[in-house]
């Protein structure tokens, strides 16, 4: 995983849950692959027709609230989520990000538009949206979860570091 | 400054070293859960890790409530995967009617005061009932306990509710959340640790407890820790639970917040139909009509609350066109009901018993269908439009004196109002 992300802005509303938006909860029997195709239509039904790869999912506060599944990560991988920022997220929500090796971004979102250009530096702890000349400092992520999620989430990282003692 | 029960347990855990609120640490983890819901993706994620063994996961335990019984044949082969999988690694296993994972953790010894465990579920947070930081995680995260005995924990920031004065009768721990959810929000505390102290937990019991640190996931908490007393003590005795480690917080911890609770002037609450931070007091709402009640779950299916509806349907008959069912939280509570007559008593009022396991929380064994326009009264913790199967009807949500009192009359009814709802574990 590189420490700058580059993307276009693609935004969702406040407090979705990422179990009912984006995971078979509520779908038994139906693959990652089917979740991806309708991923968020409740909440912004042309979300996922003009999502590509390599896109940010900006988001309002509490993304993931109330949700536990890490399956939606692995949903949004197979989306091609490059990373998401949001004003804050859900606990579970969080981890799981982390576990799986999707980077998630805690930081205000006010003035950035559906489509604008994002760089994220995670190795300093920033967002930038040059054509709206926003530059934020977002808190950056302790070393020992900054690890695993270079590693690609932590199956990745206990694979090569089976004592969790990174080099 | 001094430090929180949460901090105090993350640095035991985690080389002694102390940690405040905001730090990462990688710490031992003292026992772990998954349930049939999540074990699939946990198995999985297990079979990626497992090249050498998983030598932590005979401090595992594997337990079949979500499903019990299955309702449908790839919750049967899970659980048959389950089996399979306890039986090569070691693990514990709890099979189908044994309980609900947040029950048998408990009963089964698997955790002690100043524990720290994590469970494939939000509401794991219950064993902090014992004095235990107790989390929820997902599969990934119990793979690599499985597979190393240790985890990453984000140390949580605490805040402090104070309950003041013991609880009237007929008045429960349920009504203590439910009054907190109204004021706070769902998901008010997303992240925070909760320590609840203060004459209100002492007076309560152990089943009470469980309820009070287990419903805090509906305010979003991370963990919801009480102090170990003597009442602690005597139970994890009981239980064959390892030696107690109390952790108590110090006088000058840092906590985001100082919270106090009036909880001798505290009436019967309820959450009205989809949304659990939706609460009124019972008595601004008596008089509205129900035809569904419903005791079970891992808030409020525990003795305590069998033995309080029976005191008030005991010799009397549910209401006409009420039908009740009643999931004990475990095969042991079941077993302890049968013994003191609550189940022939309850059956005799109109009351059906299911197996124990999570069967009235939410639809997924398919007994709970509701007609259009229903509206069911449940001890659950969760009440979002459709949890019972039909998004036409409606659920509200209440202690089990509550609903117990509420299926005695067909409508919402306070408890305080009724004969036996009064009664007090003693
Ligand atoms: S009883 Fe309900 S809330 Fe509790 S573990 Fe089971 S499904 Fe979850």
């Amino acid at each position: 995983m590189e420490n700058i992300i580059k993307g276009r802005a693609r935004l969702l509303g406040d407090n979705i849950n990422t179990d009912t938006n984006c995971s078979s909860k509520y779908l038994p029997g139906k693959d990652n692959a089917y979740v991806a195709q309708h991923a968020f239509e409740k909440v912004a039904p042309a979300f996922v027709g003009s999502f590509k790869a390599g896109d940010i999912i900006v988001a309002g506060k509490n993304f993931g609230i109330n949700s536990s599944r890490e399956q939606a990560v692995h949903v949004m991988h197979l989306m091609g989520v490059a990373a998401i920022i949001s004003h804050s997220f859900g606990r579970q929500f969080f981890r799981n990000t982390i576990n799986n090796g999707l980077p998630a971004v805690e930081c205000d979102i006010s003035g950035i538009a559906d489509g604008d250009e994002i760089e994220i530096d995670l190795a300093s702890g920033q967002v930038n949206v040059a054509a709206r000349g926003i530059t934020r400092a977002v808190p950056g992520l302790p070393p020992a979860v900054r690890q695993i999620l270079a590693e690609g989430g932590l199956i990745k990282f206990l694979q090569k570091y089976p004592d969790w003692k990174a080099a | 400054m001094g430090y929180t029960i949460a901090e105090k347990i993350l640095a035991a855990h985690s080389g002694g070293t102390p940690v405040r609120a905001g730090d990462v640490v990688v710490a031992d983890v003292d026992f772990a859960m998954m349930h049939d819901a999540r074990a699939g993706n946990a198995m999985k994620m297990a079979a990626k890790l497992g090249a050498n063994g998983l030598p932590f996961a005979k401090r595992t335990a594997l337990v079949m409530d979500h499903y019990s019984p299955p309702p449908h044949i790839e919750a049967a082969n899970t659980h048959k995967e389950m089996r399979a999988f306890a039986e090569s690694s070691g693990a514990v296993l709890y099979d189908v009617g044994d309980g609900i994972c947040h029950q048998v953790m408990p009963e089964g010894g698997h955790l002690t005061a100043g524990d720290l465990i994590v469970g494939t579920d939000t509401h794991s947070v219950t064993y902090g009932a014992f004095n235990a930081l107790g989390t929820g995680v997902e599969g990934t995260d119990v793979a690599a306990v499985m597979m190393t005995g240790k985890l990453w924990f984000r140390v949580p920031e605490t805040i402090r509710i104070e309950l003041k004065g013991q609880l009237q009768p007929g008045v429960w721990a349920k009504d203590v959340t439910l009054k907190m959810l109204g004021r706070f929000g769902a998901e008010g505390a997303n992240y925070r640790a909760l320590e609840y102290t203060g004459s209100g937990v002492a007076a309560m019991e152990i089943d009470d407890r469980m309820t009070l640190s287990n419903h805090a996931a509906e305010l979003g908490a991370k963990a919801a820790i009480l102090e170990a007393d003597d009442k602690t003590i005597a139970w994890l005795k009981a239980h064959k639970a390892r030696p107690p480690k109390p952790v108590k917080a110090d006088a000058d911890a840092n906590y985001v917040e100082r919270i106090e609770i009036d909880t001798a002037a505290l009436v019967p609450q309820v959450a009205r139909q989809h949304n659990i931070d939706d609460v009124v007091g019972v008595p601004e709402v008596k008089g509205k009509k129900i035809n569904f009640a419903l005791i079970g779950t891992c808030t409020n299916g525990r003795l305590d609350d069998i033995r309080q509806a029976a005191a008030i349907l005991k010799g009397q008959r549910i209401a006409r066109g009420v039908r009740m069912i009643i999931t004990p939280a475990s095969r042991e509570i079941y077993l302890a009901a049968a013994r003191e007559g609550l189940i022939e008593a309850l059956t005799r009022a109109g009351a059906s018993f299911e197996a124990a396991g999570c069967g009235t929380c939410v639809s997924v064994t398919g007994h709970l269908i509701t007609g259009d326009g229903d509206v069911a009264i449940s001890s659950a913790n969760r009440n979002f439009k459709g949890r019972l199967g039909n998004d036409k009807s409606e659920i509200w949500v209440g202690s089990a004196a509550t609903v117990a009192a509420s299926a005695l009359t067909g409508f919402i009814t306070d408890p305080r109002e009724v004969e036996g709802g009064q009664w007090r574990a003693a």
